[in-house]
């Protein structure tokens, strides 16, 4: 049998009264935010090749790639920042930021474009191409493909590309050992 | 005989924090039937299923309920896992769990704080709610998230906790536990929160198992029952028992619940004494394909998920039952005879999640 006190938690109320609040005061003291936390997603523009992988894997559909204009669009009052998107960037160029957005009156989205590039060896708007008198099968290219398109066999001498799982990366091109993947047209 | 009337209660109603609708059938002031609706918030989740890939689902799954939402992102993952043959590194099973401890724990808080503002006991109400937030701290440190996790993955956990933040997480535990005597004294010993729950709602044994009752509202009526006691996650590893009381009245039902803070308290420390070395996920290969039902004890009570793969990257059937579902008949029962005031306590002694139960 439990016993039966009065005025149990009287302590506890007095103490409070001379005691500084439980709450800060926000926003004239700012807030801490810790290491981990998923404010909002962030893009660095330079490095994203528009594999639109981020667009496929938004479970809230928040992002849109426009390859031909080299643009990266985020609702950010869709977003839920789940983080999905950075997780599976390849190039990772993408990263969940501490803090929140200002807020909005209108749900706008924002807009990211690529700044043009002197035409360089192209690491991307090609699928994949294999130089057999390179290519030692080492399956590299195939453990790193973001999209499992590619299927090594060492045994069997066989390099085959899924044409429609590609998304164009260029991270295959960038692992081979012996520099015998190109990106063509 | 009284003249009977009847007295709808809800949707929108003070003490209720998500809507659902009561038809009280009053004698007097006492209750003699009540008749639940529901139906208010459906949002068909359950039915995006079929338009999200099964990884992306987990975030979806998650949104099921911001409570437990690391149990439904863990429930739907280890389905989905059991279905692709996919064996999870014991490491994230071991996190999953720490995770799933601190929910509880933060679940439980949020329920007494809610308890106590029910009865009038403001300053008990806030108390809780302060001590809950510390909780929200750890994972905002952990997961990146206050309420919504995001730390499952079909095939592991997204993140990682090194020694230095379980120590951090075990400190936090230490000082929080420290901080719950008072709340815990108050809600056990206290004249004024004894008077208002101890005798009010009284649901038999027998009343309990008949109506499907699960969680603290099964186990206050006396059923050793616990779905952790499978063995799920990491629980083999653990030391569960489950958590009983037998007077079925509102004070067993807060007593358990209270009681269960501290036993997620032990199971979090005896977690990362024991949590291995080791990789967190595994790469997922391939689509599901075939059906797996998996129980899981959320902090309400046992909840079923279910998931039936075609053997494309899109689901063909998720079907959840959440707690709340099956704790209504017991809700009805318990009202039958309470007195009208009484009536806001009873109903939130189940712990109802309204948004769960109709995803």
């Amino acid at each position: 049998m439990k016993k039966t006190r009065m005025f149990t938690f009287a302590g506890r109320v007095l103490s409070n009264l001379f005691q500084k609040p439980a709450t800060t005061n926000y926003p004239f003291q700012p807030v801490e935010y810790p290491e981990r936390m998923r404010g909002h997603v962030v893009i660095k523009i330079e490095d994203c090749i528009s594999c639109g992988l981020c667009v496929r894997q938004c479970p809230s559909q928040a992002i849109q790639v426009d390859k031909k204009a080299g643009t990266w669009k985020i609702n950010r009052f869709d977003c839920v920042q789940c983080g999905n998107c950075v997780n599976v960037c390849p190039k990772k160029c993408l990263t969940m930021e501490k803090g929140y957005t200002e807020p909005d009156s209108q749900k706008t989205c924002e807009i990211f474009t690529r700044p043009k590039q002197e035409e360089t060896k192209p690491t991307s708007g090609g699928k994949p191409a294999m130089d057999p008198e390179k290519c030692v099968y080492c399956t590299l290219c195939a453990k790193k493909c973001p999209q499992n398109a590619l299927k090594v066999d060492r045994k069997e001498k066989i390099w085959e590309l899924n044409k429609e799982a590609c998304i164009q990366c260029g991270i295959c091109m960038s692992v081979c050992p012996k520099h015998a993947i190109e990106m063509k047209e | 005989m009284a003249k009977r009337s009847i007295v709808p209660f809800g949707p929108q109603h003070p003490v209720l924090p998500e809507p659902v609708h009561l038809d009280l059938v009053l004698e007097d002031e006492t209750v003699v039937g009540a008749i639940p609706s529901i139906g208010y918030i459906h949002r068909g989740l359950e039915k995006l299923v079929e338009k999200r890939d099964f990884k992306q689902y987990v975030y979806i799954a998650e949104r099921v309920c911001g409570i437990c939402s690391c149990g439904h992102g863990m429930g739907y993952c280890e389905s989905v896992e059991k279905v692709m043959g996919i064996e999870v590194p014991r490491r994230a099973e071991y996190l999953r769990t720490i995770w799933m401890e601190m929910s509880r724990v933060h679940s439980h808080l949020l329920w007494l704080g809610l308890l106590a503002d029910a009865m009038g006991f403001e300053s008990l109400f806030m108390e809780s709610w302060r001590l809950r937030e510390k909780i929200l701290d750890m994972f905002d440190q952990t997961a990146g998230g206050r309420i919504i996790l995001s730390v499952n993955c079909v095939g592991g956990v997204l993140k990682d906790m090194d020694g230095g933040m379980l120590q951090g997480v075990l400190h936090a535990i230490e000082d929080l536990e420290k901080e719950m005597k008072p709340v815990i004294d108050t809600f056990l010993e206290d004249y004024t929160v004894q008077s208002r729950l101890k005798g009010t709602g009284v649901l038999s044994r027998e009343n309990a198992i008949a109506m499907g009752a699960v969680g603290p509202t099964l186990r206050a009526s006396g059923e050793a029952y616990d779905v952790r006691m499978l063995g799920y996650a990491a629980y083999n590893d653990l030391s569960v028992e489950p958590i009983i009381e037998s007077d079925g009245d509102c004070y067993a039902r807060c007593e358990v619940r209270l009681r269960e803070i501290l036993q997620s308290f032990a199971l979090i420390r005896e977690a990362i004494q024991k949590i291995p070395e080791g990789p967190i996920a595994v790469p997922v290969k391939g689509n599901p394909k075939g059906e797996y039902f998996m129980r899981i004890e959320q902090p309400r009570g046992e909840a079923i998920y279910y998931v039936k793969g075609n053997g494309t990257k899109y689901l063909d059937r998720f079907r959840l039952r959440t707690p709340t579902t099956s704790n209504i008949p017991p809700m009805v029962e318990m009202l039958k005879g309470c007195q009208l005031a009484d009536v806001p306590l009873l109903i939130l002694t189940i712990d109802p999640c309204v948004s769960c139960t109709e995803r």
